[in-house]
């Protein structure tokens, strides 16, 4: 069964129960675990994510369509050219330190994070200005411009290890139910499962090879959108003359369907694309069944001995070994040897996981392209087409440096005392949303 | 070759061949016992292995069987009996149940032939496993061999398939176990001897781990391979004799590949063998340990061997030599050699009887010397009466006729005073010729030694009968060796012995004949023949020949012979007479 006809189960599941049972109360310390131990809560660290989204507001935010709804920013206009821009800022709002949200205030995070942009403060409005149009500046400012307002401030952070935040009792959007959310940093995710099912935590972060279990006893699965890309990224060495067939009779001979099925269990879609279907509308052009008579005869006509590859995998990624493996076996049947071992840092290719960072299909696609090592296509002034956008993408996966497996959601699983008064806690890019979760009863 | 070094030899091949004799049995005797014990512990290894392979196969097959009826797997068959079956649900089933059995492989497979779970290749999930259409009737089939693929090797295990049913849905449980080094492992091994595994295509592992070097093990596995049953072969690991090693392998064969034909032979796959291995190490040091003792026992044995003859010879050799010794003395002419040997028995005897020979002997020549002696006293007597007779009675007829004259016919007294004075002169000149002669012969000087040349001696000498011969109608025929050597002699004596033997020839050939004289080398020294062809002479008158006075002529004092004889013997040489009667006279003088 797919996550997405289970999601709405999921959440029909936890309204009901909210309803059926108690209303929303206050109070109760959330406990999380999850993989990342960032050193820092920076919200502009690439491994922010999703602590900065407790803490830190920007002034628009995205709804689950993608679309820009108002944050810290109440309201917005631009001029005809959208060179020049003013947010309207929402009034009675705190920074965490108690004091007010000015645009005096917000001027210089702003700047710092659009320094291609000029930002001014005139009133209780805030202009952004620039010499070119700047259409995309809401997407831009959903990702930048951290102002720590957010729903919980920090109150302890071990870098690494611990972090606890406590409610922000003069959060402008009310007060959230939980009094405290305690998270443990760097836990892998098979302990994770363990203390979940120990009653140790109430969320988890789960790996789809563990949907069902951590699905056992009324326990809720959150998921994001396919955000999480699975691909083998080829180490960047000066290619040998013969080393293009050899990756593309490697991609020709991977069997994706029988993996989704079985290791991934059906979660998050298929894909050869670096892109999700959802964000770009095109993934589908990209063919992702294996070719395995044309696979053989790419490996035949290498030599004997330019037939083997290194295969590594991060062990905390998720399912990463059963993948692996299951790349060599599928290799194996092509004629090709593929020796899998993890944390190899000489391997010809690795099997890594991209997130998306931002729902701009550009901007992801570069951030994608620069975490597998691959050309990054030249950023265009103006948003590029679909088609361009295709074919950017096509070229980076000419060569087969990169060869795209599937595209996988955020798993959480969340005790059966957590619950959500508005759906749902985790957004499309799976950061989190605990300010509208609540505790029933007490801790185990 | 000396007695003592004949009986040294005997001695010695009699230890060597005793004490090779003897290695030979011993070695071959312990040689064949190290077969017969080899033999039994191959047996022994042979039926634990037989054994203990059985005994898996039996604790594989109860596994699989428990795994195939069991609780959850009659779950798993319902389960993915639906049409819209999950095979992901059970994708790590395979894992924990081969822990829980000690399988080291068992597959989950669908009805379809479709992996569903693998524990010992969990990638391989959805694969088809062709085994399961091989046969219909699993469950009553015994484990077998198998070649198993693994990630980064190939494995020989042995496995059982049962399947699992539930109405008409079924699942194939597929569980073995790894024939390793742990299954080597199992096996309690005498000294010596070690197991190990052989899997084709080309793995060969012991209890610790892979066997390098296996090209020593190649012609074994190529027999293997050929005859698929046991063999076995010796196999030299280094070009130490001790490092061989005796294998015995025991082919491990897979099913018939025709079901229909289990005793296929020829179409069942050769899986891999069981080797035993047992070492010739101590075999081959203790014959090397028998070799040293032998060579010691017989170097010790040669070394007895001499010592034993050494005092054999001692005691046996030593008398004879010394009786060898003392005839050679006797025959060099000291008859007074008396052999001192203090032995008893044949040789003692043998001593005693030499000793009283020499005392004899002695006594004889003593007596003959005497004898001898006074017989050549009697000749000397009665020749020289003899020649003393013939001018005393003219001297006594002479003095008769001068007394008669001078009583008878005074007047005559005179001239016949003067006549018998010319006549006693005359004989009284005789008399002293006659003296002379004798005084001649008593006190031969002692050869002057000079370097001669016999040649230009024989030509010089004849020059002075070269009248003579003609006269005497001899002819001579000289035969000189051309590069005869000089030779140390007093030309004088022996010139003057030469021409008596010429002299003596030319006599004896009164009416004419040959005289030959030849010269030639002969044994380190040299040979005068003179021969005639005169009357020749008796056997009783050559015996004779060289005694003084002896003569066979009407003339002559008989010493002529005895001095040429005198001269020879003074030179060092010797001298010989060959003659027959009417065959003529040789005369034969060796000189060194």
């Amino acid at each position: 069964m797919r996550l997405s006809s289970w999601l709405p189960i999921a959440v029909l599941s936890a309204l009901t129960v909210s309803d059926a049972a108690t209303r929303p109360r206050y109070g109760g310390t959330l406990r999380v675990e999850m993989r990342a131990a960032p050193s820092a809560l920076d919200p502009a660290a690439a491994d922010a994510d999703p602590l900065r989204s407790l803490v830190f507001e920007t002034l628009v935010r995205l709804d689950e369509a993608g679309a820009p709804q108002p944050c810290l920013a109440l309201s917005w206009q631009h001029d005809a050219t959208a060179k020049r821009w003013q947010f309207n800022l929402r009034p009675a709002v705190k920074f965490h330190d108690g004091s007010p949200l000015t645009a005096a205030a917000v001027v210089p995070s702003l700047q710092a994070a659009l320094p291609a942009m000029t930002v001014a403060a005139a009133g209780d409005t805030v202009t952004i200005r620039a010499n070119h149009p700047l259409p995309d500046l809401l997407l831009d400012l959903a990702h930048n411009g951290w102002l720590d307002t957010g729903p919980f401030r920090s109150a302890a952070f071990e870098p690494g290890r611990h972090a606890t935040f406590a409610a922000n009792e003069d959060y402008w959007g009310g007060r959230p139910f939980l009094d405290a959310i305690d998270v443990q940093l760097g836990r892998g995710l098979r302990d994770q499962l363990a203390d979940l099912e120990l009653g140790k935590v109430d969320v988890v972060e789960v790996g789809p090879t563990d949907l069902r279990r951590a699905s056992d006893h009324g326990r809720a699965i959150w998921a994001s959108a396919a955000v999480s890309l699975i691909a083998l990224a080829f180490a960047p060495a000066p290619d040998r003359s013969d080393a293009p067939r050899l990756r593309e009779a490697l991609a020709l001979s991977i069997d994706r369907a029988a993996m989704h099925t079985v290791l991934l269990q059906k979660q998050g879609e298929i894909s050869a694309a670096l892109l999700p279907q959802w964000i770009s509308g095109y993934a589908f052009a990209f063919p992702t069944a294996p070719d395995l008579p044309r696979a053989r005869a790419l490996a035949a006509a290498l030599a004997p001995a330019a037939r083997t590859l290194t295969l590594t995998y991060d062990p905390s990624l998720r399912a990463a070994r059963s993948l692996a493996e299951r790349v060599a076996v599928n290799a194996r049947d092509a004629g090709l040897t593929v020796q899998v071992s993890p944390q190899n840092p000489h391997a010809d290719v690795r099997l890594v996981e991209v997130r998306l960072r931002s729902l701009d299909p550009a901007q992801a696609l570069a951030g994608i392209a620069a975490a597998l090592s691959l050309q990054a296509p030249a950023a265009p002034d103006a948003a590029p087409s679909p088609a361009a956008l295709y074919e950017s993408e096509r070229k980076l996966l000419d060569g087969f440096r990169a060869i795209p497996l599937f595209q996988l959601p955020v798993l959480y699983g969340a005790a059966s005392r957590v619950r959500v008064y508005a759906p749902p806690p985790i957004t499309r890019l799976g950061d989190w949303r605990f300010d509208n979760v609540w505790l029933s009863g007490t801790a185990p | 070759m000396t007695f003592r070094t004949r009986l040294l030899i005997a001695f010695a091949l009699t230890v060597i061949v005793a004490v090779a004799f003897v290695g030979a049995i011993v070695s071959t005797t312990t040689q064949r016992a190290f077969e017969r014990v080899d033999e039994q512990r191959v047996s022994a290894l042979t039926a634990q292995f037989r054994q203990e392979l059985l005994r898996r196969k039996q604790e594989i097959a109860e596994h699989v069987k428990e795994i195939a009826e069991a609780d959850s797997t009659r779950d798993m068959v319902i389960a993915l009996s639906r049409p819209d079956a999950d095979p992901s649900v059970y994708v790590d089933a395979a894992e924990p149940l081969a822990a829980a059995h000690n399988l080291d492989f068992l597959e989950l497979v669908s009805a379809s032939g479709s992996i569903v779970s693998s524990a010992q290749w969990p990638a391989r999930f959805l694969y088809q496993e062709d085994l399961v259409a091989q046969r219909d009737d699993w469950n009553s089939q015994q484990p077998f061999l198998k070649r198993e693929d693994l990630p980064t090797d190939t494995a020989l295990a042995l496995i059982s398939v049962r399947v699992a049913s539930v109405g008409d849905s079924k699942l194939y449980v597929i569980g073995g176990e790894d024939l390793d080094r742990d299954f080597l492992s199992s096996f309690v091994l005498p000294a010596g001897m070690r197991a190990l595994l052989f899997r084709e295509p080309q793995s060969i592992v012991g209890v610790s781990g892979p066997v390098p070097q296996t090209a020593a093990l190649a012609p074994l596995i190529d027999d293997l391979r050929k005859q698929r049953t046991e063999v076995t072969r010796t196999v030299q690991w280094t070009a130490d004799a001790a490092s061989a090693e005796t294998f015995h392998a025991i082919p491990l064969i897979g099913p018939a590949k025709d079901p229909g034909s289990p005793k296929d032979p020829a179409g069942a796959e050769l899986m891999g063998a069981f080797l035993v291995g047992s070492s010739r190490a101590v075999e081959v040091e203790l014959e090397r340990f028998l070799r040293r003792v032998e060579i010691l026992v017989a170097m010790g044995g040669i070394l007895l061997a001499l010592l034993v003859a050494f005092w054999t010879t001692a005691r046996i050799t030593r008398p004879v030599e010394a009786l060898a010794a003392g005839a050679r003395a006797v025959a060099a002419g000291d008859w007074r050699t008396q052999v001192d040997v203090r032995a008893s028995g044949e040789i003692g005897a043998l001593a005693a009887a030499f000793n009283q020979m020499t005392r004899e002997l002695l006594e004889q020549r003593d007596r003959l010397v005497q004898a001898e002696r006074v017989a050549a006293w009697r000749e000397l007597a009665r020749r020289l009466a003899h020649e003393l007779k013939n001018p005393l009675f003219p001297l006594q007829i002479t003095v008769e006729n001068l007394q008669r004259a001078r009583a008878a016919y005074p007047e005559e007294f005179d001239e016949v005073f003067r006549e018998s004075t010319a006549t006693l002169l005359a004989e009284l000149g005789k008399l002293r010729g006659i003296v002379g002669r004798f005084s001649d012969f008593a006190k031969m000087p002692q050869p002057q030694l000079e370097t001669v040349d016999l040649n230009n001696l024989v030509r010089d000498s004849l020059k002075l009968f070269e009248a003579q011969m003609q006269a005497a109608g001899v002819t001579l025929r000289l035969d000189l060796a051309a590069d005869l050597r000089a030779i140390q002699a007093d030309p004088g004596q022996l010139g003057r012995a030469l021409q008596n033997l010429v002299l003596n020839a030319i006599d004896a050939m009164p009416s004419g004949g040959a005289l030959a004289i030849r010269t030639a080398a002969h044994d380190g020294g040299v040979r005068l023949e003179v021969s005639d062809t005169g009357q020749g002479l008796t056997q009783e008158e050559c015996d004779r020949l060289f005694t003084p006075y002896y003569t066979t002529k009407t003339h002559g004092t008989g010493l002529g012979l005895a001095i040429v004889q005198s001269v020879i013997s003074d030179h060092g040489g010797k001298i010989a007479v060959r003659s027959e009667p009417g065959k003529g006279t040789a005369f034969v003088i060796d000189l060194a």
